[in-house]
């Protein structure tokens, strides 16, 4: 009764959802785009954190050498240095002429001559400005005990003014501002590429109408549902290549100190991505099903495509005050929690219950896209030609 | 006998205003290779897709071993919907063993199936090609292909022979008789009537969304007009043979043809034509598929 060809294997049967999840990932991860895009993404991330490490953290120690009667100073100078904030290394000169060429040739920042109450500073094209203060101070400190003063009443009468800062910003702040808006970003770009890549597949499979033979085989809930998951596995491996590239780049650049860029922050951010994923394919896969042809596709995703736009721009909006009363509410919303959210718990502290409550409020709307955009693509998927209207596809 | 049916019993369906099928009924047994013709538009896409049940219908049941189909059951037939389709950029051996699997397969032998056919069908070098770069008769060999992979209990082609070269056309022919022959009902629709004539054993034809005949060739013929070749040189050229429902329908020369109306006695005719002088020629004529065709939707058309 069978044909021939059709003997039962000794192997295994996949649930068909299984079946159009595999078949989608095979199809992304064979695919140049899948490729490129990943290295390109792990190269930008990479790169990224290379240079802010590059650009901030790491100041190297000023070299000063002292020649003559300047060696005197060394002790005060280093001293007054390190109060300062300055990192440096101190070397004896022997000769002057000898220490303008080392300043010449660069491989000394700055040479002091002339006596301990008198000295001199050559440089080649500039000092920095603490290194020139620590230098009078040593200078002026020597003077004072050449004026007689003792040790003890040189040192109060050269003790800086104690300074308190209210609100601190520290370098690192900054840093982790930008870290923050890089990983929005990159969310950002995922949560569009992925999306759009549904409403993609749910065309493609009009427009060559493949559908009527899948839809003969399996329910288009199961299509649906196997096809979302596939692509949503292969942003999710995506995500975690980069996640991963990102935390060794900052290990072996020791900027580990950046809290955006630790391990919990982008944990939160792969689960805010499957959150947003979920969120966004189940809308877009809705309306990509009423269109039959690939160049309506844009035109159809257009209205989910102003809102992921104005999720982009809301985080700009948002950054600069994390905690403020435009991005709390805004990140409790299910368009824009998965990257609003992110941001924000990357940047600042968020009290639990917002994140609790943002994600809720998605997983919600997800359930009642899941049920909308069953029936509309169910509806819609064997419509072909002209672009089905919504309302018809929601009536069936 | 085989009683595995496939029962297509009151099916009817409107879009909006226009009716596409109206109360069809009729069976395809096991075994059987049914030809389902009609002019375009006539509802045979509709119906098949209903059997599919891809559409649903406003009104009737179709059931396959007595049963009102399943989706269980529809998993097990080999559709060719009229708007081929496949993943163009899917290479041609995982696509037929992917569709395999969909169908129920597992998966060694999902992959076994994809290559056999492949074979078959002259395709197997090209079984890592992507579809998109087969030509499009090729393209049509493979969609052949999976509606068959999975060894389907009935089979429902839309328009199977549309672009076929004649080879390709004697390939496919082979493998629905082969399939039929295996005990499988396999239902096609198709243009091509000499075809249909030729391969069919019955034939349903659809018009305005109407079963308006159904049966074997020959039982299409029976009851219909029936034809005469009548050579008769001593008879003058405006020659009538004066019987009640005969009409002249052609001459060349001094062989003409008349047809008759049902009922009609031939005798009458070659009587009323040896009036006339010697006859060399009476000949009974059938008509084919095409002209019973015509006839038929002319009829309805009236």
């Amino acid at each position: 009764m069978t044909a021939p060809s059709a003997r039962p294997g000794a192997s295994r049967h996949l649930p068909t959802i299984v079946l159009v999840a595999r078949r989608e990932v095979r199809m992304r991860l064979r695919s140049r785009v899948f490729v490129g895009g990943t290295i390109v993404m792990v190269a930008l991330v990479v790169v990224g954190i290379v240079a802010a490490s590059l650009l901030s953290g790491k100041t190297n120690p000023v070299r000063v050498g002292f020649s003559g009667g300047s060696q005197a100073l060394e002790r005060t100078f280093s001293a007054s240095a390190a109060a300062l904030g300055v990192k440096v290394t101190l070397s004896d000169v022997a000769d002057v002429t000898a220490g303008k060429g080392q300043v010449t040739a660069g491989t000394l920042d700055v040479l002091v001559t002339g006596s301990a109450t008198a000295p001199a500073a050559v440089a080649k094209a500039s000092v920095a400005p603490n290194v020139e203060s620590a230098l009078s101070l040593a200078a002026e400190a020597a003077r004072l005990s050449d004026a007689g003063l003792t040790p003890v009443a040189v040192r109060s009468a050269m003790a800086l003014v104690p300074v308190e800062l209210l609100a601190p910003t520290t370098p690192r702040d900054t840093q982790n501002l930008f870290a923050s808006l890089a990983l929005g970003i990159l969310l950002w770009i995922a949560l569009g590429q992925y999306g759009n890549l549904v409403a993609q597949g749910v065309v493609e499979e009009k427009a060559t109408r493949i559908m009527e033979i899948l839809l003969a085989t399996i329910p288009p809930s199961r299509l649906l549902a196997g096809k979302v998951f596939g692509i949503g596995l292969v942003g999710l491996l995506q995500l975690t290549i980069v996640g991963a590239a990102a935390l060794v780049a900052v290990h072996v650049t020791s900027v580990a100190a950046i809290p955006a860029l630790g391990m919990a922050s982008i944990l939160a951010d792969i689960v805010w991505f499957v959150l947003g994923f979920l969120f966004y394919a189940t809308a877009y896969s809705a309306v990509a099903s009423l269109v039959s042809r690939q160049e309506e596709v844009q035109s159809a995703v257009a209205p989910i495509s102003i809102l992921q736009i104005a999720g982009y721009l809301l985080m700009y909006a948002a950054l600069p005050n994390p905690n403020g009363p435009l991005a709390t509410v805004a990140s409790l919303l299910p368009p824009f929690a998965p990257i609003l959210m992110a941001v924000r718990m990357a940047s600042s502290t968020v009290p639990l219950w917002q994140p609790v409550l943002a994600a809720a409020l998605i997983v919600a709307s997800i359930i009642g896209l899941t049920w909308l955009a069953g029936r509309i693509y169910a509806n819609a998927a064997l419509r072909l030609g002209t672009r089905v209207r919504f309302t018809d596809a929601f009536r069936g | 006998m085989d009683d595995r049916v496939l029962e297509i019993d009151g099916i009817s369906k409107r879009y909006g205003q226009t009716v596409a099928v109206q109360d069809l009924s009729f069976e395809i047994h096991a075994g059987e290779l049914f030809g389902f013709v009609g002019r375009n538009g006539a509802g045979k896409t509709t119906t098949m897709r209903v059997v599919l049940g891809v559409l649903a219908p406003d009104a009737g049941v179709v059931r396959w071993l007595g049963m009102p189909l399943t989706f269980e059951a529809r998993r097990r037939i080999g559709y060719m919907p009229e708007e081929r389709g496949l993943y163009p950029k899917m290479r041609v051996a995982e696509q037929l063993a992917y569709l395999g699997e969909l169908h129920g397969m597992a998966d060694g032998a999902a992959r076994e199936a994809a290559l056999g056919w492949l074979e078959r069908f002259g395709l197997a070098e090209r079984r890592d090609a992507e579809l998109q770069a087969l030509s499009l008769g090729n393209q049509q060999r493979v969609q052949l292909a999976a509606a068959l992979v999975f060894g389907p209990d009935v089979l429902v082609l839309d328009e199977p022979f549309s672009g076929l070269d004649p080879v390709a056309v004697d390939v496919m022919a082979a493998v629905l008789r082969e399939r039929a022959e295996a005990g499988v009902p396999v239902i096609f629709s198709s243009h091509e009537l000499d075809l249909v004539e030729r391969l069919c054993d019955r034939v349903g034809i659809i018009d305005h969304g109407r079963l308006v005949a159904c049966g074997t060739v020959d039982e299409l013929r029976a009851g219909g007009r029936e034809r005469r070749w009548l050579d008769v040189p001593a008879a003058p050229d405006a020659w009538e043979p004066g019987v009640p429902g005969v009409r002249l329908l052609a001459a060349a020369g001094a062989r003409r043809l008349f047809e008759l109306d049902a009922g009609v006695d031939d005798q009458a005719l070659l009587q009323a034509a040896l009036a006339t002088g010697p006859v060399r020629e009476f000949e009974r004529v059938e008509p084919s598929l095409g002209e019973l065709f015509r006839t038929v939707i002319g009829e309805v058309a009236a």
